[in-house]
C-alpha cells in the first residue's frame, strides 16, 4: 500500500517536473518579489505641490511645501498637472490659481491647502494609531495579493495540466484496471501540490516581509495557503476530468480569473463597499489570507467548518467523478 | 486575402479565441453600464466622525473636502481608520477645534493633510483676503471611468496576441506545422497570415470596444486609429513570439498571462504614481503598453503632450521585434 503510493508519488513528481510546473513557479516568484521590491514599495502620491509666484519678493514664505517659480509661465506650466496649487502675488491681494482636478471635493482641499501654505499654518502632527508604516503594509498587503492569485491559479491550472497529459497518454485507462486505491491518485498529486505551494509561501513571504515579519505571521498564512491550495486543487480536478480539452479547461479558467478574482480584488484593496460581496466565497479566503498578513487571524469557526466541509465535499465529488470517468474509459 | 478567409475561419471554431475577442467588448459595456457613483469615491479624501460627537458645522464642512462616514462609536472609527485597505482619516471634536488620527500606513497626501486638518479647520473662522481662480477644464477625463476605459482597450490592443499565439501552438500540436513544411507556402507568407490574424482580431475587438464606450472627437481619430493599428501590430507580434517559443498550451497560456500582467500593470502604476518627467517614467516606455496607456489617457484629457512621444515610441517598437524576429527566425532556420 505504502510503496503503491509512494509510486505514485514518484510518478506524479516527474510529472510537474517534466512540465516545467517548478520552473514557472520560481519564476513567479522572481517576477512578484522583483516587482514588490523594486516597484510596489517605493509607490506613494505626494502632497500638492504648492508654487509661488512672487515678483517682487514680497513675502518670505519659507515652507518645505513650496517651490519658487519666476515668471507666470511656469506657474501655470507647473501647475498644468491639474494636482499643483499656485499662488500669485503680483499685485493686491494674493491669488489662489489652480486647474481644477475634477472632484469638487478634491479641488476645495487644494485651496484651502494653497492658502494655508500661504498664512504659513501647516503644522501639527495627527496621532498614530497603527502599529505598520506604509512600506510594511504596502508589504504584507501586496504579498497577501500576490500569493492568493498565485495560488488559485496554480493550484487550479497545475492539477488540470497534469491531470489532461495523463488522460493524453491514456494513464487513466490504465488505472481503471490496475489494483491501486483509487482516492490515492488523487490524493498524491494533491499532496504534491500542497508541498510546493506552502514551499512558495514561505519563500515569497520570506523575501518580500523580512524574515522578522515573516516568522511571525508564517503559521497563519500557512493555514490560509493550505487550505486554498487544496479548494482550487480540488476545484481544479473536478473541471479537468469533467471538461474533455485542456483549451475548453483555459476558457473556464480565463472565466474563473477575470469574474472569480477581480471582485475580490476591488473589494479588499480599495476598500469599495459592495454588500454582495459576503456571498461571493473567494471573497473570505481571501481576506482570511489578507488578515493572516496583518497578524490578526481569522478566527470565526463558522470559517473554518465551511473550508473543511468544502474540502472534503469536492474530495469526494472528485473521486466520485473519477470513478465515473474511469468506468466511461475502461 | 484568400488565406487569411481560411485562417479566420480556423481561428472561428476556437472558443477561447472567441471568448478573448468578447471579454473586452463585454467589459467595456459592464463599464458603461454598471458605473455608479461607489467608484468615483476611491480617489476622494476620506475622513470618518462619531456620530454623536461632531457638530454639523464640522460635519458639512469636511464633507466640502472629501467623503464623510460617520460611526457609532470610536472603537468602530478606530477599526476602520486601521483597515489596511483604506485610507481613512479619523477626526475628533474637542469643543471648538477638531483632532485627526490615521493609522500610519497612509500615502503622503493624506498623512500631510490628516497633520496640517486642525489648523486649517482653525483658518476657516477668519479666512484672509485671498482670491480665487479655479479653472475648469473642459475634458473628457472622469477620473476613474477613463482609466477603466483605457486599461480595457488596452487590454483589448494587446489581447491580440491570444488569436495568434494559440492558432500556432494548436497547429503545432496537431502536426499542421510539418505539413506547412512540404507545402508550397513560403515561411514569409505564413509569418504575414500569423501576423494578420492577431492584428485584425485585436483591432477589432479594440475599435468595437472603443465605439461602446468612448467618445472622442473628429480631430482626435486619425492618432487614436494610429495608437490601434501599431498596437495591435505589436501585440500580433509578441504572439508570434510566445508561439514560437512554446511548445504546449499549458506554457503558452502561461507566457500570454505573464505577457499580459507585464502589459498591462506597471502603465498604470506609472500613470498614476509616478510624475511624468522623472526618469522611472520614461523608462517605463519600454514596455509598448505604457506608451498605448499614455495616448489613450492623453485623448481622454484632450492633450497631446505625451501622444507624440507615445506614437514614436509605439513605432520604434514595432521595428525593433520585427527586426529581433526576423533574427530568431533566421536562427531558428540555419538549426
Amino acid at each position: 500500500m505504502w510503496n503503491d503510493f509512494f509510486g505514485l508519488l514518484k510518478k506524479d513528481f516527474r510529472l510537474m517536473l517534466s512540465s516545467k510546473f517548478f520552473l514557472l513557479a520560481l519564476g513567479s516568484l522572481v517576477l512578484y518579489s522583483c516587482y514588490i521590491n523594486f516597484v510596489y514599495v517605493k509607490l506613494d502620491q505626494e502632497i500638492y505641490p504648492v508654487y509661488l509666484y512672487d515678483p517682487q519678493d514680497t513675502q518670505s514664505v519659507t515652507s518645505e511645501y513650496v517651490t519658487k517659480v519666476e515668471s507666470r509661465e511656469a506657474l501655470e506650466a507647473a501647475i498644468a498637472d491639474r494636482y499643483s496649487v499656485g499662488i500669485v502675488l503680483s499685485a493686491g491681494n494674493p491669488e489662489l490659481y489652480l486647474l481644477s482636478s475634477g472632484l469638487e471635493t478634491t479641488d476645495h482641499y487644494r485651496m484651502l491647502f494653497g492658502e494655508a501654505v500661504l498664512n504659513g499654518t501647516v503644522d501639527g502632527q495627527a496621532e498614530v494609531i497603527g502599529v505598520n508604516n506604509k512600506e510594511v503594509k504596502n508589504r504584507r498587503e501586496i504579498t497577501a495579493e500576490f500569493l492568493f492569485f498565485e495560488l488559485s491559479a496554480v493550484g487550479f491550472l497545475g492539477l488540470a495540466s497534469m491531470l489532461f497529459k495523463e488522460k493524453q497518454m491514456g494513464v487513466i485507462r490504465v488505472h481503471g484496471i490496475l489494483p491501486i486505491c483509487r482516492p490515492m491518485f488523487i490524493f498524491s498529486k494533491l499532496l504534491l501540490l500542497l508541498i510546493s505551494d506552502l514551499l512558495f509561501t514561505v519563500l515569497l513571504t520570506n523575501i518580500n516581509l523580512g524574515l522578522l515579519y515573516a516568522l511571525e505571521v508564517l503559521p497563519a498564512v500557512l493555514l490560509q495557503a493550505g487550505i486554498l491550495s487544496l479548494i482550487m486543487a480540488l476545484a481544479g480536478f473536478l473541471c479537468a476530468v469533467c471538461l474533455p480539452d485542456f483549451k475548453q479547461f483555459s476558457l473556464f479558467y480565463l472565466v474563473l480569473a477575470v469574474f472569480v478574482t477581480t471582485p475580490v480584488f476591488l473589494a479588499g484593496q480599495t476598500g469599495i463597499v459592495w454588500e454582495w460581496i459576503i456571498y461571493h466565497p473567494m471573497y473570505h479566503l481571501f481576506t482570511a489570507m489578507k488578515s493572516a498578513y496583518f497578524s490578526m487571524p481569522t478566527t470565526s469557526v463558522l470559517y473554518y467548518l465551511f473550508c473543511f466541509g468544502s474540502i472534503i465535499l469536492l474530495f469526494i465529488l472528485a473521486c466520485q467523478t473519477f470513478n465515473r470517468e474511469i468506468a466511461r474509459e475502461g | 486575402m484568400n488565406s487569411l478567409k481560411y485562417q479566420l475561419r480556423s481561428i472561428r471554431r476556437d472558443k477561447m479565441c472567441i471568448l478573448t475577442f468578447l471579454l473586452p467588448v463585454v467589459a467595456g459595456i459592464a463599464i458603461n453600464l454598471l458605473f455608479g457613483v461607489s467608484f468615483q469615491s476611491i480617489s476622494e479624501t476620506s475622513f470618518g466622525v462619531i456620530q454623536s460627537e461632531a457638530t454639523d458645522d464640522t460635519v458639512a464642512w469636511l464633507q466640502q473636502n472629501g467623503i464623510v462616514t460617520e460611526y457609532e462609536t470610536l472603537d468602530a472609527l478606530r477599526s476602520a481608520v486601521n483597515d489596511p485597505s483604506t485610507q481613512m482619516i479619523g477626526v475628533i471634536q474637542v469643543d471648538d477645534t477638531i483632532q485627526t488620527f490615521i493609522s500610519g500606513d497612509e500615502l503622503e497626501v493624506n498623512r500631510v493633510i490628516a497633520d496640517t486638518l486642525p489648523q486649517i479647520y482653525e483658518n476657516q473662522r477668519e479666512p484672509l483676503p485671498v482670491e480665487q481662480t479655479l479653472i475648469h477644464m473642459k475634458t473628457g477625463n472622469e477620473g476613474l471611468k477613463s482609466l477603466l476605459i483605457a486599461i480595457t482597450l488596452v487590454t483589448a490592443m494587446f489581447m491580440g496576441c491570444t488569436f495568434n499565439a494559440m492558432n500556432i501552438i494548436s497547429e503545432k500540436e496537431d502536426g499542421i506545422k510539418f505539413i506547412n513544411q512540404v507545402l508550397p507556402m513560403t515561411t514569409r507568407s505564413y509569418v504575414v497570415q500569423k501576423i494578420l490574424l492577431g492584428f485584425v482580431g485585436g483591432t477589432a475587438s479594440t475599435i468595437v470596444t472603443a465605439s461602446i464606450c468612448m467618445r472622442i472627437e473628429l480631430v482626435q481619430v486619425l492618432p487614436f486609429l494610429l495608437i490601434i493599428l501599431l498596437s495591435a501590430y505589436i501585440s500580433a507580434l509578441s504572439g508570434l513570439f510566445i508561439g514560437t517559443f512554446s511548445n504546449g498550451l499549458m506554457i503558452g497560456i502561461v507566457y500570454i498571462k505573464i505577457i499580459m500582467i507585464l502589459f498591462l500593470a506597471p502603465p498604470i502604476f506609472f500613470y498614476l504614481i509616478v510624475p511624468d518627467n522623472a526618469i522611472v517614467f520614461w523608462l517605463s516606455y519600454i514596455l509598448p503598453s505604457s506608451a498605448t496607456f499614455y495616448g489613450i489617457m492623453d485623448l481622454f484629457n484632450r492633450q497631446s503632450a505625451k501622444l507624440w512621444p507615445a506614437l514614436i515610441a509605439l513605432l520604434l517598437h514595432a521595428v525593433l521585434w520585427s527586426i529581433v524576429y526576423k533574427l530568431v527566425q533566421m536562427r531558428s532556420d540555419e538549426v
